[in-house]
């Protein structure tokens, strides 16, 4: 099995979640659309760990992982107080900050 | 296999292709799946039929995991994405009810236009400049690290996963384990300061403050939840956006 296949599918999941994030406009939408790239990078750091025969890719997926549990806390949270200040979760609604 | 890392160097890197024919049923299978999960995902209006294809989805990349050698990333991918994150997703979208069809797709055609054209080219990018250089068979454990190996062994020619597995007391999770207790311990640390300080924020920006008189004070806390009608009322205040406006229109983006 090709390496390259894996890649391959990591980056069309990786840009079907970077179209998602540039279409949708729901906030939720919006961060289920990041994980889906951070999983997509997640697949290729395990391929180059087994390309490499190493496990610190594999560590470092381990990594994301937490990081994506702190980012989805945090940002779940900031959608909640979006949507008690301004009744949706349109990104747009955000706007207080706006030039 | 000791004796054959040490027998001279002969690397037909054809013999990496003797891998089992079932990681290429697996790959297949599982790729089409997450990439299918992922489409559907991104194009349903419905917040909580898009939030289960992510965990289909994750339990695709669970499954190539597998395919990796990668056992202990397949169960933490379980475990932390599908059991975890993806049950705070689901709790905050029964929360705050807004699991009704989304009127929040990107309506300017422009927009979606590049969205479609910026996924292209990274994708385009990836797979035509990083990828040729993978494509063989023995891209697995290829030229990179190539060693050792009598041209009829049966075991893989190189020191990949698959021998660092061999060699653990404890499969893959010792392998991970070691790595990550010795070399980064200092991140695993702070990944847990991490933590802490995610959870105490989260604790925060979750607690309810006064109103502000910058919020829009008819969706104060004590209100009832917004209709849709509301919610396309604000949408229309905020973007300009006609409320009325035709909702046939979605249907071009649910099919790409």
């Amino acid at each position: 099995m090709p390496i390259g296949h894996y890649f391959a599918a990591s980056a069309i999941m990786f840009a079907i979640g970077l179209g998602g994030v540039l279409v949708r406009r729901n906030a939720i939408v919006l961060f289920m659309c990041v994980e889906l790239m951070l999983n997509a990078v997640n697949l290729t750091l395990a391929g180059a760990s087994r390309v490499w025969g190493e496990a610190d890719g594999q560590v470092f997926v381990f990594f994301v992982i937490v990081v994506a549990a702190a980012e989805v806390a945090v940002g779940l949270a900031l959608v909640v107080n979006l949507f008690f200040r301004r009744g949706t979760t349109d990104v747009d609604a955000a706007n207080l900050l706006k030039w | 296999m000791i004796a054959a890392l040490n027998a001279p160097l002969t690397v037909p890197p054809q013999v990496a292709a003797s891998d089992s024919s079932a990681e290429i049923i697996l790959f297949w299978v599982f790729a089409s799946v997450g990439i299918g999960a992922a489409l559907a995902m991104v194009t349903r209006r419905n917040i909580v039929h898009a939030a289960l294809f992510l965990v289909l989805n994750f339990f695709a990349i669970s499954g190539l995991f597998l395919g990796l050698q990668s056992s202990f990333l397949s169960i933490v991918q379980i475990i932390v994405y599908a059991g975890a994150i993806m049950i705070l997703f689901l709790f905050v979208i029964m929360l705050l009810g807004v699991d009704r069809d989304d009127t929040f797709v990107e309506r300017d055609v422009i927009t979606r236009v590049a969205a479609v054209m910026a996924g292209t080219v990274v994708a385009a990018t990836v797979v035509f400049a990083i990828i040729p250089a993978f494509g063989s068979d023995a891209s697995v454990c290829g030229e990179f690290n190539v060693v050792e190996v009598v041209a009829d062994s049966d075991d893989l020619p190189c020191v990949g996963l698959t021998d660092a597995i061999a060699a653990s007391d404890n499969g893959s999770v010792g392998v991970v384990a070691e790595r990550m207790f010795t070399r980064y311990t200092f991140v695993f640390e702070l990944a847990g300061v991490l933590l802490t300080v995610a959870t105490i924020g989260a604790m925060f920006l979750g607690k309810r403050h006064d109103v502000d008189d910058q919020d829009d004070t008819a969706w104060a806390s004590d209100a009832p939840l917004p209709t849709m009608a509301q919610a396309e009322a604000v949408l229309a205040a905020t973007h300009g956006i006609d409320p009325e406006g035709d909702p046939d229109g979605e249907s071009a983006g649910e099919e790409n």
